[in-house]
């Protein structure tokens, strides 16, 4: 049982890093890019997430955002919800903080590798998934199709809206977006919600992969609409939010069922889902 | 290794020996406290009580304390953050087999992929000296569950022959402490078939069972998960924690900062968090994902009974009882929710 | 800039003054790390001009409201500090009685000459940020508060009930050596200091969010006491809420 280990190895020691960039998207939520002090990569998959630490506050699991393939640097894309993120967004340029991770799974690129790819987008639910969708608009050669769908509740709610451009004009994907309601007639695009963008997507269910990320309330219905398209219960995939704490798998918060969300997740096929009574 | 049996007198002189030269560590013991017992500091053999029914809290605490610092950090003038980490050398007499397996699931736990030095820093330095428990608690089912007894992880395991004392070794630790010690005599055959009579003796006084085999409660509660029996016991359920908080085999914990008044610098520290109390799985955003106390009660059942399991290969209850006994409302034991569902079938 | 804190006092003991004075060496770094510009029992000065107004003791007559109105229009953030301010306390035990009777039991003869209303706490009369339950609140409580306030940071009491940090404090449940204790529905944030002391929760930190009372007036039975018994103990910190009053 004895176990060799030594204080370095502490399961709570962040790495420091500072703040080399802030943008705001919307009245919510900021992007923060970040160094290491000691230069190093944070060496992440699309779909992982870090521990933030801001000392004196404390700590709080937030994905990762930019894709592994930006060097460098990484960013972090923030809704002020929490004691923590509300401090995070006092932050400026040149602040410190403590960073461990990255953990849990990520989203499982060697199944997706040559496969059409479903991107479905609700809201902040962006913010996990413009690492995987950047990490494929790079390796393009890697996949099939690429489809993304995104819906948010008003046109003010659209974050990254340069990104959204670039991806509205790319010929290597086709993509939709949708708002649920808008409050005058500034905005010409779709009005409703997500699920009313499927009839408008033609797809290969037997080649695709779904990767959907949202709100909690948002699973049900679009799980729906991919089984509808034909899709297995294996080929979608979703990423889901819990109390990570620790994130090595030893607090306990992030438990749904037997499965530790830190470890085993965030990121579960609909399969996995189903049998887990308390996931959605 | 070999097993000895040595007297009253002698095994007092060991404690004290152990206490006078600190040769494994620090020495803990059971003791009373009130009309209850506790572990804590062992000044002389004489405050030993190894009659004792069960101990207030488990010997986790010396591993995994209530509140434990982890970090210490400076904003101020320099950024610098140090983890803490407390090593200790300790000894601790007196310890149940239910509770010795309960440290094995917590080896477990803060073992694997991601350890934990807090804890190994603390554990692995650290003598069991067990005690076969005697006189168990009316609420305790460990005999049907088969942790009245345990094979392995302790170095000495002490059993009451009445005179003498039986000692199993249960570690090259524990034979070169024996050896080193010296007194007493090997222990025969005769001997060893005492020992075994006297457990299974104990085994009989044990007032509450489990009313089958536990490794059919996985099945029973995949069974179960719409079971009425959930809502039913728990609508009593105070959220007080009480369960949870004395149990051997709860792991959990929270973590937050305390800054100086001065916001230069400060701690983190970690604290026994528990999967009973009401805020336990709710997120930044406001969600929780088990807000009602019968989601809350029905994920201690199976967390027990079934995920840690599938998990770690240990059982995440060990029938110890404490939870039965601390709840007010007295809905809490394992062994009544899981013995409710098999009579439902 | 450093924070100005002021402390005010109302209708009860002072107790949690002194209670905040009591940090022995933490009371240094307090003074450092805010400005305190009103406290009577350190100080004969006088501010208008605070950010943080701690309120003690309980709303007691048409006085006290005009008074703490005027605080809440200077304050940006209003605490209350301790169980009067909180929940009413002590002082509200005589909202059982008319407040006649009231008068002429303390006053007697000269009772004519005094005024008085049902006691209330103070965010009965104006809003309030944050509260620091308990008689006396717990000095490390207030001490988080004042960090929390000082550093930006959201302040978030005790959710859980006593009985957590009776069980972390390896005390022997009062309810095995034979009393009624209250920990299972009161707030926490103490430590359990009376249990660990020998003695009972008497609720003076309040109820938790969500107390099983339905719960707690089943154990009576067990205990051989009547409702009455226990809404008496309800009733000695708690008298202004609802389940005190049934």
């Amino acid at each position: 049982m004895v176990m060799q280990l030594t204080a370095k190895q502490s399961i709570f020691l962040p790495r420091i890093a500072q703040i080399v960039r802030v943008d705001s998207l919307s009245d919510r939520e900021k992007v923060f890019e970040f160094v290491f002090d000691d230069g190093k990569e944070l060496g992440h998959k699309p779909g992982q997430f870090v521990e933030v630490s801001i000392f004196g506050v404390g700590e709080a699991p937030i994905s990762v955002t930019s894709s592994p393939t930006h060097k460098g640097s990484f960013e972090l894309a923030v809704r002020a919800a929490g004691s923590l993120t509300n401090h995070l967004h006092t932050l400026g340029k040149g602040a410190k903080v403590g960073i461990r991770g990255p953990f849990g799974n990520g989203f499982p690129l060697d199944t997706l590798k040559g496969q059409d790819l479903l991107f479905v987008a609700g809201g902040i639910g962006l913010f996990p998934l413009r690492s995987l969708i950047n990490y494929v608009m790079d390796t393009r050669q890697d996949f099939g199709e690429v489809t993304t769908l995104f819906g948010c509740r008003s046109p003010q709610e659209r974050i990254f809206l340069d990104q959204l451009d670039t991806w509205n004009s790319s010929k290597d994907m086709c993509f939709l977006e949708t708002v649920d309601r808008v409050p005058d007639d500034s905005w010409k695009g779709n009005v409703g919600v997500i699920t009313t963008l499927f009839p408008k997507i033609n797809i290969d269910p037997k080649k695709t992969y779904a990767i959907v990320v949202g709100p909690p309330v948002m699973y049900r219905f679009v799980i729906a609409e991919c089984l509808k398209k034909g899709l297995a219960e294996d080929h979608i995939i979703m990423s889901l939010e819990r109390r990570m704490k620790c994130g090595v798998g030893k607090c306990g918060h992030c438990q749904i069922n037997g499965v530790y969300c830190c470890q085993e997740g965030p990121v579960f096929t609909y399969a996995q889902v189903k049998s887990l009574k308390e996931a959605v | 290794m070999q097993n000895r049996v040595i007297s009253r007198q002698d095994l007092a002189g060991f404690v004290d020996d152990l206490i006078k030269t600190k040769s494994a560590g620090d020495v803990i013991g059971i003791k009373a406290q009130g009309n209850k017992f506790n572990f804590g500091p062992l000044k002389s053999a004489t405050e030993l009580r190894l009659d004792y029914d069960i101990s207030l809290l488990p010997p986790k605490k010396y591993f995994f304390p209530q509140q434990e610092t982890v970090l210490k950090y400076e904003v101020e003038p320099a950024f610098k953050v140090e983890p803490v980490v407390e090593e200790r050398m300790l000894c601790i007499i007196g310890v149940h087999p239910f509770d010795i397996r309960a440290l094995q699931l917590f080896d477990a736990v803060y073992g694997g992929n991601n350890p934990d030095p807090n804890y190994f820093l603390k554990r692995n330095n650290a003598t069991i000296i067990g005690v076969d428990c005697l006189n168990p608690i009316p609420k305790s089912f460990a005999a049907s569950m088969g942790t009245n007894t345990v094979e392995e992880g302790f170095d000495l395991m002490l059993t009451d022959l009445g005179g003498d004392w039986f000692v199993t070794v249960g570690s090259n630790r524990g034979d070169s402490m024996m050896k080193k010690y010296g007194k007493g005599r090997e222990a025969t055959n005769v001997d060893l078939e005492k020992r075994n009579k006297v457990r299974r003796d104990a085994a009989k006084k044990y007032k509450t069972s489990l009313k089958m085999k536990p490794d059919e409660i996985p099945a029973l509660l995949d069974a179960n998960w719409e079971s009425p029996v959930f809502k039913e016991r728990s609508a009593t359920c105070f959220s007080c924690g009480s369960c949870v908080m004395v149990c051997p085999t709860c792991v959990c914990f929270d973590v937050q900062d305390d800054p100086a008044l001065n916001l230069k610098g400060g701690e983190r520290y970690r604290r026994w968090d528990a999967c009973m109390l009401p805020g336990f799985a709710a997120v930044a955003s406001g969600e929780n994902f088990r807000e009602h106390k019968e989601q809350r009660f029905r994920h201690r059942m199976y967390r027990k009974g079934k995920y840690l399991l599938e998990r770690y290969k240990y059982l995440g209850c060990v029938g110890c009882g404490r939870c039965g006994t601390s709840c007010l409302a007295d809905i809490a034991l394992p062994a009544d929710t899981y013995n409710l569902l098999k009579e439902g079938k | 800039m450093k924070p100005r804190v002021a402390f005010f006092d109302f209708t009860g003991c002072e107790g949690c003054q002194l209670e905040t004075l009591n940090f022995n060496l933490e009371v240094v770094d307090l003074i450092n790390a805010v400005d305190i510009v009103e406290f009577r029992e350190i100080s004969s000065d006088h501010s208008d001009n605070y950010d943080i107004a701690f309120i003690e003791g309980s709303i007691t007559t048409d006085r006290d409201i005009a008074r703490l109105q005027d605080i809440r229009n200077k304050a940006k953030v209003l605490v209350a500090l301790g169980a009067c301010a909180c929940t009413g306390g002590v002082n509200s035990l005589k909202n059982f009685y008319s407040m006649e009777e009231n008068l002429k039991v303390v006053y007697g003869e000269s009772a004519k000459y005094y005024k008085t209303i049902p006691t209330r706490p103070a965010h009965a009369v104006v809003p309030v940020e944050f509260f620091l339950h308990g008689c006396p609140p717990n000095r490390n409580e207030i001490i988080r508060l004042i960090k929390c306030v000082v550093a930006g940071k959201k302040f978030e009491q005790c959710q859980n009930p006593v009985c957590v940090e009776c069980k972390l404090a390896e005390n022997v449940c009062a309810f095995e050596r034979g009393e009624f204790c209250l920990g299972p529905v009161t707030r926490g944030g103490c430590n359990a200091v009376c249990i660990t002391a020998g003695r009972k929760c008497w609720g003076c930190r309040s109820l938790v969010d969500e107390p099983n009372i339905n719960s707690q007036k089943d154990l009576l039975a067990k205990y051989g006491l009547t409702v009455n018994d226990v809404l008496k103990q309800f009733r000695l910190f708690n008298g202004t809420l609802e389940v005190a009053k049934q």
